[in-house]
Formats: C-alpha cells, structure tokens, sequence
C-alpha cells in the first residue's frame, strides 16, 4: 500500500498510474455499453432468469470479460481472442519452421511475431463474434431458458425496420472492432502504463464482478453470512499473499571471474523456487477436464437418464458432493506436480548452469546438480500442490454453506483469487521496482 | 516515381519508419538565400570574414560564411547537400550521407553553427585516435578563418596537454578517450585536476558505429591489485592436452563453452586429484573456466593478434585493433598466458560508463553516417534521434550484384581468385573485404600462388593503412582488407595523384569484392560504399560459402540438404538465399538483445553514479565533510587545525566514497551474474536487479558517513592523511559477455517446448 502512496508522489509514475486507470475507465465503459441490435431490456430479463442455471465454461469466459460477454456488449470479446491467438502463434512456431527462424530473428522478427497476432485476433474474433451471436439468437447463450420466440426476451429484437442480416454483420463488426481496441488498451499499458496490459484488464474484470456478486449473497443469505463471507474472503487473500511469495532460495555460485571476487553471504545469486511453482494452470486443467462429465450429461434428456448417468449427475457433475470436491482436490494435486514438471527442467536448468560457469555450492554440476534440484523440487511440490488444491475447492465449501448451487466460478472463488492476487502483486513489484530506481531525491537532498 | 512507389513512400512515412521523419524541405529552401550572399562574401578580405562569422546567428549566416570559409582555406566549395547535412545536425539529427560526400566538413560547419548557436563547446567524437587527429589538422585552417580554436586529444597526451585541447571551441577526440577522461575527472581529489570542461553538445562521427555497436561496449577504469598467486599459466599449460568434443563441449552458438564430465575428472587428476567443486577451491575452478574460454573460444588473428609481447583485441564490427580494450575478469590474462606472454595483472573495477550512457551526458548530440536508417528505430529508442536523409551530390551509379553462393570454402575461394585474376588482367583495381585478419592472409597467399600481387590491410600492418588506402584505387591494385577498410577511408580511382583516373573509370571504376557476409547489414553496406563514390562507376559483389561461420551459427539447420547449383558450382536456391539472409538478421538481432540488456542494467548503475558524482562535487568543492565531522566528532574535529581538518576531512570522504562505489559496482555485477535465475520463480529479471541495487546503494551512502567518521576518530592527522589509493589507474574497455536476460524463456515457452519435445519423441 504504501507504495501506492509513494507512487503517486513520483510525478511520472502518478502519470502512468493514472494513464492505467483511465485505460481500465474505458475499458470497463466498453464492457458495460451494449452492442447496436441488441436489447439492454431483455437481456437483464433473460440474466435474472437463468441465474441460477449452471453452464460452467460460458461462466469461466464471462468471468474473464467482466459480464460482458452475457450482455452482449462492445467488449463482450473481452481479450480472450487475444489470449488464444498469442497460445496458437507460440504452438505454430514449434510446428512452422518459418516462425520459429522469425522468432530467433530478435526485436524485428518478434515485432512481425506480434504483427501476425494481431491478425489471428481480428479472425478470431469474428469467428467468436459470429458463434455468440448465433448463440443468442438460439437461445444457447442462456442455456435455453430464454425463450428466444418470446419478443420479451429477444436479446436482439427483430421487429425493428431493419434488415437482420444487417444487424447481425454490425454486431459482429461491432464485437470484432471492440476486441482490436482491447488488445490495443492492453498493449497501452503495458507500453505507457503499470504491469502487464493483458494481465490487468483480466483483474479488472474479475474484479468488476465483486460488487454484483458479494451483493446478491447479502441478498440471498443475509447482511450476517455476508460479513461472514467477506471476512473468510479476506482471510484467504491475506493466505494467498503469504503463500504465493514463498520461496526457497537455492544458492548458486558463478565461478568464471577471477577478479573482484568478494563473498556477499552467497545471497545475491540463487534460484527461487516457489511453494506455488505452478501458479494458477493446475486449477484451470482439473475445472476443465471436471466439465466433461457435466458436457456429456448435456447430450440426453435429464428425464430418462440411465443409473450410471444419475449417479454421474450426482457425484461427478455436482460442485457439492464430496466425491467431486475429492477429485477436484487429486487431480489438481497431479496437474501441480506434472505442470511443475514439465515448466520447470532441472536438467536444462543444470545445463545452463554449467554453461555460464555456475553451480551449487557443494555440488558437482550436470547430473548431480539435476538431481539435487528435482529433489528440493518435488519436497516444495508438496505443499505447493496441497495449498493450491485447498484453495481451490474452498468455494465448493461454500456453496454448502450458503445452501446455494449458483456461485460456481464466483469471483469469491478459489481461481479467481489466486489470479487476483496473482497479478496485484506482479504489478505492485513492478511499481516497486519503478518507484526505487525514481526515489533517490528523498535521501539526497 | 511510380503512383505505387509514392504511395508505398507515403504509407512508410506514416508509420514513422526511421528516414521519413524528417522533412528536408524547409532546410533546402534556404539554400538559394545562402547562395545569394556568396558573391558579397566573397568579397570580404579574411579578416572581415572572421568577423563576420563572429556576428552570424541564423542558418544562413552560418551555411554562407562556413562556404565561404572552406573555400578560402581549403579550396573546396561545399556542395548543397553537405549545407542540407550541416543544417540537419543543427537540428540535432543524424544525417546519413553516402560515402565520398564530404562528413568532415560537413561536421565542421554543423561544430561552428553549434558555437555560433551558444551550443559550445563542441566535442566532435571519431572512432579513433588517428581520424581526430587528422580531422582536426585538416580542417584546422577553416576553423581559424572563422574565428575558433580547434585542437585533438590523443591517448598519448598528458593530462595539461589534454585539458588545454579541451580547452578549445572545437576539441576532435576519439570516443573512448573522452568517455576515459570523463570518468577520470569523476576520480580527482582536487577540481583543479579536471581536464574536460562541461559536456554540452558532441557530433559524432560514423554515428551507426559509436552510437549502437560501441554502445554495446563499457568503457571501465580499473586500478590495480595486487596478485597473489598466478593459477593462469598453469591453467593455459592444462587446456593444451584436452580435447574438443571429449573433454570439452562448444555450444552450437560459439558464444559459451563446458567441460563434459569426462574432461573434469580429466582436470582434476591432472590437478592432483582435487575437487575442483569444493568450497575452498573456487579460484583453481574460476581459473580453469576461464582458461577454457580463452582456449576454446578465442581464436587468434580472428578475435586478437599478438603484437609487441601483447594482446590486442580486434573490433569484430571494424577489424581494427580496437584501441585499449580489454577482456574481463581475468580473461584477458588467460588468452595471455595461451599465448605464453607474461600475463599482465587485472584490475579492480573503479568506476564504468556505458557510452551510451555518456553520450546521453551531452545537451546536444547529433551525428552523422553512410548507413543510419537500418539503425534509426535503435537511434530513436535509446537517443531520440530522427535520421535525415542527406542525398547525394551526384546520384550512385555502381552496380550491386546478387550473391554468388557457393557450398563450400574451396569452391569459394578458387571462384573468388578466379575473378579477382580476370579483373586484375583488365587493371581495374580490386579491393577485397574479408571476414579476419587470418582469412586476409589466407587470401593473400592465394592469391600470389595464382599470381596475383596484392597489398594486405589489417589490425597486424594498421601503421601503413594511408599509404595502402591512398593507392588502392590505382590501375591494376589488388588489396585484400579486413573491415577495417570498410569504415571511413576515401577510396580515389587511379591512385593518390588520381593520374590514371580516366583509364580507371573507362574499366568501371572500383570494384569491391566482399569473402562472405559480416554480422550486420551496415557493415556490408559500407564495404559496397568504397565503390561509386561521389558519381564514379563501380561495381560490388559478395561471395558467400554456406561454411561461413555466420551461416553456420544462425542457419545451418535450414540449409537444404542439396540446393539447386550451376556446373559452376553457384548456387541458385531461393531457400538458400533466404537462409543467408535470415543468418545475418539473427546476428543482427543477437547483437541488439546484448545492447538492450547492457542498457537496460545501465541505467539503473547510471543514476546511481550520476546522484554519487553529485555527492562528490559537493565533497570536492565545498566543506561539507569538515561541517560534518564538526557535528558527529565534535571532539577531535575542534581540537584539529581548521585547514587540516578541511583538507583531511574531505580527503577521507572521498577516499571512502570511490572505495565504497568500487565495491558496489563489484557486487552488482555479482548480482548481474547471476540474476536471470530468478525468472525461475517467475521473477522479472531486471526488477529483481533493482531490488538489490537499490538498497545496497542506499547503505552505501551511510556507510561514507559512517567510515569517514571512523576513519577520522582513529588515525593521528599529525602529518596529513594518505589514503593506499589504488595507484594505477588504467583505463580500459570491457568487452561484454552474452547472458541472456532469460535463456528459459517464458513459462509458456517452456510448456510448448516440453510438449513439442514430446510429440517429436514419441512420433
């Protein structure tokens, strides 16, 4: 916090603090602004309608475009086409050759790398503009709770005059232009502003939830339960804080100067292993591989559903039974120590070692060296993979608490706190950092 | 101009593509009112001229009587477009004009127009030592007739010498020979050993070159410390019985080098049978890597020669012996003792400047070069400065010919003789561009076997470079160069006393042969630029082997097995093509990813040493420290004699204060060393640089205060106070180590190259 203060007393640092915060201002006035063609009215009647239904991926993609995506607005894209496009473009260049000889190229071949994702964004980005348009035209967007016959919910009304393919095309164009000026509000602040552009638009949108949401709990259970929660919520981000600057430093020594060699306590030069090495991806694969269960009872007809499937839909497909919030907690267990394993190579890390001369102090570099640092590694995995399991199914916890079954992926919820914490605390250390190299005056004058 | 060409010119220019930016119009148009004042200018004895370059102010004044000037004491008649490019770097831009176009004046008029413009003084910086001294001698006259005093500073110079040339209006200096003094001026105990005055405006000369491949290079002033042991003879005798690719294994970049396992027990038997990764045996293990370095890495007559019992380094970006440069951390001894010369001792790092970050000490920079616009987004992002681009006087008509690719060295080099005898035979001269001094020589020898003489240039005979330069255009010269001639010299067809021109000319003029491509696109560029200068025929080729080093490192995994070839032997292949390119870019951009990390742990270091230099001048100038001791020793301080505790009192602080700044800079690049392994923890790099520069910066701060204190209390100041400075001050400039800012790469690097890694092994 208290660099926040001092940040805001640095004048060019208060100028990119500011400049970040009217990006997010605009940003946040595009993700409200309802596109042309679609109806503000019915889309509020067909949100209170289908809120307690349950359709776990459009609910992660809504969470990450702040709601818009559900009402359809300018923004409704959010940077999610931006996301994809960068992933595919980093798989491409393992696959096109081409690509990879661009990206070895340095700045100017990276430059056209980001040129060409640009590109792939605006594709993508009619492509999911279309499917979400067609979506709400069928009803789907609402899990077909909405009746879309029924004028009174058409999320866009077709008595108006005007052609519907035109409407339509507008839409479309509409949501496209809008995620090309995402991504370019996201390039500004990573260029002009505070931390990472992309990462700060997903915290605002997250974050954009918690008002709306913390509201309806207080409507639903209570002005009590609700400080309850409130309480326990901060309880866990003071624990995700603590937790997620964890680390284990292991000392590294470079043996390749012969000159000016003094020992500093052999604390300036190690590598910091995390608790939480693996971050937030362990928790995205298990929601997402526990979704197929749920995808697959999508294909019959809940009335005639066989034994097996019924016990699938209690057990597998319910945030709230025990079995699934038990393995929701292995596999993120599994997704932590396989992530871990393959983002962290402590083979390729000895090697590189080696290669600038450096190593453990005590032990010989190479296999020795591997060996030591994937024995310290799988020890940290541990309670790495535990804490991220824990966080992860406490909003499950809740739900049985609050007796409610809608509040999967609520911005309370274990994902999205740790992307939360995540990225503040990315960004803090980035001010921080700014903030030193700017505050000399202070002590000199 | 084509509609599609101006159209493309059009949308360039609104993507403030470097070279479009600056608009030459409103300078062009004054060109007709400079003109209009020749004839009155003319008619002014020399006296009156001088005074009246005293009152010019505007451009016009000042483009007029410069004109005049140089015609008078030179005789020659600057053209418009050198006023265009003097104008433009009164504009504060770089001006690229080609090669022949006559920079020298140009500079000249630009250093007066600065003075007369209240810029002065003016530092006109060169790449080296001998082109400021004859830069300035040359232009000396037109100075005079102008009213200013010019004068050049040399490495040889003693300190009053220096501070007497840099006393002039005008001072020519190598570059690095200021940025030395600069940082020697930050190390004086007593103002009066300044010899630089304040740094207000510098051109810099060969711009391209100082500006982003010098910058890439700290200039470090180290003092001496004693050696106990020498573990590097011993090392050097080691290296000589291992073996490449059993004992030691070289990474597919050139760049860094390991022993396998094998060759460490190898090592360590012949050791003794030590463990070299015992705590107590770092130095014997830092001895061995970096005698490995200097064995495996460093190649003679390509990275350095040895001259005079010593080891001279050679610019890979120029082919000179670059002037003082050292490697460091021992290095520099290990090569030393490789070649069996007594190794000489290194240094302690007192204190460093980038010359980046020097030349950002400038108020005004402006410069100028033959190839700016391939560099002018790296001259924007770390100068702000606009490239204008100066046409020619009279339009380029030489001939650039494609590549001719062959697939090996021997079928390169016979095709490469076999046309240098067929112009030889005609008389046209050749001059030839290769890749280091060992490849020139190789070349030579060649060439006498197919009986061809040639004159040879590189950083072995640089002593004799006029007189090969000035004949090299002569009727059936042959000269076999490094890059070293690719740089600043003036190629005249038909020799010095240009008397066999016409005969020259008729033959096509100069004709430039490069053996292989260089790392940069400008260093080719300004091989090809010795050819056609000022409107002469010439014509320039390169001929490239797909064995070429630089082909190999960037793209040796993309050639074609068997690319389409002539019964010549040349290769036609459009992927061959590309990947000679594509070989070059990477170099290109290996090269800027080191000048960006160089700079970007700069700039933290820089404000630190700028806010230190501060603390110093208030140290060295006014009495702070005595206010000081007055206040925190009160005792001792009134007991001492005003003068000696004024004088001492200072002399500890400082003493204390460079002691202090040496130690720190010693421990971040401890830290430097090391801190890329903290992107292991998803850490930024860099921020992490900071987070431990910043504190320790802070503490060093007290500490001055505290260990003057200390100092003070316990010493006897009977007969003054004599600090065990470090005595040798030698100034040298380091050559930079690749680490990569995180050789991991990003999380999602890693997680598709595990995957790809994967799929490639399981299918």
């Amino acid at each position: 916090m208290s660099a926040f203060t001092s940040a805001l007393r640095t004048p060019d640092l208060r100028k990119k603090l500011l400049f970040t915060v009217a990006i997010v201002g605009i940003y946040r006035l595009g993700a409200t602004l309802p596109s042309p063609g679609v109806s503000y009215a019915n889309v509020r009647a067909c949100l209170k309608i289908t809120e307690a239904a349950n359709n776990d991926l459009l609910n992660l993609l809504n969470l990450f475009s702040g709601g818009a995506l559900l009402q359809l607005s300018v923004f409704a894209l959010g940077i999610m086409p931006y996301i994809t496009a960068s992933i595919i473009l980093q798989l491409l260049t393992v696959v096109i050759p081409r690509l990879e000889q661009l990206r070895k190229e340095g700045q100017s071949g990276q430059a056209k790398i980001t040129q060409y994702t640009r590109y792939l964004t605006l594709g993508l980005a009619v492509l999911q503009a279309s499917a979400f348009v067609a979506l709400a035209r069928t009803g789907q967007l609402f899990n077909g709770l909405c009746d879309q016959n029924d004028p009174t919910y058409q999320i866009i009304p077709e008595a108006t005059g005007i052609p519907m393919w035109l409407t339509l095309s507008v839409l479309v164009m509409t949501m496209t232009a809008g995620t090309g000026v995402v991504m370019w509000l996201g390039e500004l602040i990573t260029d002009r502003g505070v931390g990472n552009g992309m990462s700060v638009l997903i915290f605002t949108s997250i974050a954009a939830r918690l008002p709306g949401e913390g509201w309806s709990i207080k409507e639903s259970s209570g002005t009590g339960k609700f400080f309850l929660v409130l309480g326990l919520v901060l309880v866990i981000i003071a624990l995700v804080v603590f937790i997620e600057q964890a680390q284990r430093r292991i000392p590294v020594q470079y043996a390749k100067r012969m000159i000016g060699r003094r020992m500093y306590g052999g604390t300036s030069t190690y590598i910091p292993l995390k608790v939480n090495q693996a971050g937030v991806v362990p928790v995205i694969f298990a929601s997402s591989l526990l979704y197929l269960p749920q995808l697959y009872l999508q294909f019959f007809d809940k009335n005639t559903l066989k034994p097996y499937q019924v016990w699938i839909q209690n057990h597998l497909a319910d945030p709230v039974s025990p079995l699934y919030i038990g393995v929701m907690f292995l596999l993120i267990i599994f997704f932590t120590y396989f992530y871990v394993s393959i983002t962290f190579n402590p083979t390729e890390v000895a090697e590189n070692m080696k290669k600038y001369g450096g190593f453990v102090p005590g032990i010989r570099p190479g296999k020795p060296t591997a060996d030591y640092l994937d024995f310290i590694l799988s020890r940290i995995t541990l309670p790495g993979a535990l804490y991220l399991g824990l966080i992860s199914v406490l909003p499950n916890f809740f739900f049985i608490w609050l007796n409610q079954s809608q509040y999967q992926n609520f911005p309370f919820g274990g994902t999205a706190v740790l992307i939360m914490v995540g990225v503040g605390l990315e960004t803090v250390k980035q001010i921080e950092s700014q903030l030193m190299q700017r505050n000399y005056e202070g002590f000199l004058r | 101009m084509g509609v599609s060409q101006r159209l493309k010119s059009r949308f360039r220019k609104f993507l403030q593509r470097p070279g479009t930016t600056v608009d030459l119009g409103p300078l062009s148009k004054r060109l007709g009112a400079i003109e209009a004042r020749e004839e009155a200018l003319q008619e002014l004895d020399d006296a009156a001229l001088t005074d009246a370059a005293r009152e010019a102010a505007d451009y016009v004044e000042i483009c007029a009587i410069g004109r005049e000037a140089a015609r008078r004491a030179i005789s020659q008649r600057p053209y418009d477009v050198q006023l265009l490019g003097a104008m433009a770097l009164l504009d504060k831009r770089v001006a690229e004009m080609a090669t022949g176009e006559g920079k020298t004046l140009t500079a000249t008029i630009a250093a007066y127009g600065h003075t007369r413009l209240g810029n002065g003084p003016v530092h006109v910086l060169t790449v080296n030592d001998y082109l400021a001294k004859r830069d300035a001698e040359w232009m000396e006259p037109i100075y005079t007739l102008l009213g200013l005093t010019v004068a050049s500073v040399t490495e040889l110079m003693t300190p009053e010498e220096r501070r007497e040339a840099y006393a002039a209006d005008v001072t020519y200096v190598s570059v690095s020979e200021a940025g030395f003094d600069y940082l020697r001026d930050q190390l004086v105990t007593d103002v009066a050993d300044r010899v630089q005055r304040d740094l207000a405006t510098c051109i810099v000369d060969e711009a391209d070159s100082i500006l982003i491949d010098e910058a890439r290079v700290p200039m470090v002033l180290a003092g001496s410390t004693s050696v106990e042991s020498d573990p590097v003879h011993e090392a050097a005798a080691l290296m000589r019985t291992l073996r490449k690719g059993k004992d030691y294994e070289v990474a597919e970049d050139g760049r860094s080098v390991a022993f396998t396992e094998d060759g460490l027990k190898n090592v360590e038997e012949q050791l003794g049978g030590i463990d070299l990764y015992a705590d107590d045996q770092v130095e014997k293990l830092s001895a061995v890597n970096v005698a490995l370095h200097a064995h495996a890495l460093l190649r003679r007559d390509v990275d350095y020669i040895v001259r005079n019992g010593g080891v001279e380094l050679i610019d890979e970006m120029r082919g000179r012996v670059a002037q003082r440069r050292r490697w460091p951390d021992g290095l520099q001894a290990a090569v030393e003792a490789k070649e069996g010369l007594s190794a000489t001792a290194e240094g302690e790092v007192l204190d460093t400047i980038t010359v980046q970050a020097f030349i950002a000490l400038y108020r005004t920079v402006c410069g100028m070069t033959a190839t700016a616009v391939h560099v002018g987004e790296q001259l924007r992002e770390y100068f702000k400065l606009e490239v204008a681009v100066i046409p020619p006087n009279t339009p380029n008509i030489r001939e650039d010919d494609v590549d001719r690719i062959y697939s090996a060295h021997d079928m390169r080099d016979e095709a490469l003789v076999e046309e240098i005898k067929i112009a030889h035979e005609s008389g046209r001269p050749v001059l030839i561009g290769t890749l280091d001094v060992k490849a020139s020589e190789r070349l030579a020898r060649q060439l006498a076997d197919a009986g061809v003489p040639s004159n040879v240039l590189n950083a072995k005979n640089d002593a004799e470079e006029a007189s090969i330069i000035a004949e090299a255009g002569a009727l059936g010269a042959v000269t076999v160069s490094t890059q070293m001639a690719g740089r600043g010299v003036d190629i005249r067809l038909g020799g010095s006393d240009e008397k066999d021109r016409d005969a020259v000319v008729e033959l096509g003029g100069l004709y430039v042969i490069g053996s292989g491509r260089h790392d940069s696109r400008r260093v080719d560029d300004q091989l090809r630029g010795r050819a056609g200068r000022q409107g002469d025929p010439g014509r320039s080729v390169f001929f490239v082997s797909l064995e070429d080093d630089l082909v190999q490192r960037h793209a040796g995994d993309i050639i074609p097995a068997s690319p389409r070839m002539d019964i010549d032997g040349v290769v036609h292949d459009s992927q061959v093509e590309y990947a000679v390119e594509h070989a070059q870019r990477v170099a290109e951009g290996v090269n800027h990813e080191i000048h960006k990390n160089t700079w970007r742990y700069s700039v933290v270091i820089e404000q630190q040493r700028l806010l230190l230099a501060e603390r110093r001048e208030r140290l060295l100038t006014s009495e702070v420290a005595a206010i000081m001791l007055l206040e925190k020793s009160a005792e001792k301080a009134k007991e001492t004699d005003e003068d000696v505790l004024s004088e001492s009192a200072r002399a500890i602080a400082l003493y204390h204060l460079d002691r202090l700044w040496a130690e720190h800079l010693a421990y971040l690049s401890e830290v430097r060393e090391g801190v890329h392994l903290r992107a292991l923890g998803k850490l930024d790099p860099l921020d992490e640089f900071h987070r431990s520069a910043v504190p320790a910066f802070q503490e060093l701060l007290t500490q001055v205060e505290t260990k003057t204190i200390e100092t003070f209390e316990e010493v006897d100041l009977e007969d003054g106070w004599q600090p065990d400075r470090a005595e040798i001050v030698r100034p040298s400039a380091t050559w930079t180590y690749l680490v990569h800012d995180n050789p991991f790469g990003s999380e999602l690097d890693r997680l598709i190259a595990a995957v790809g890694r994967r799929l490639t092994s399981g299918g």
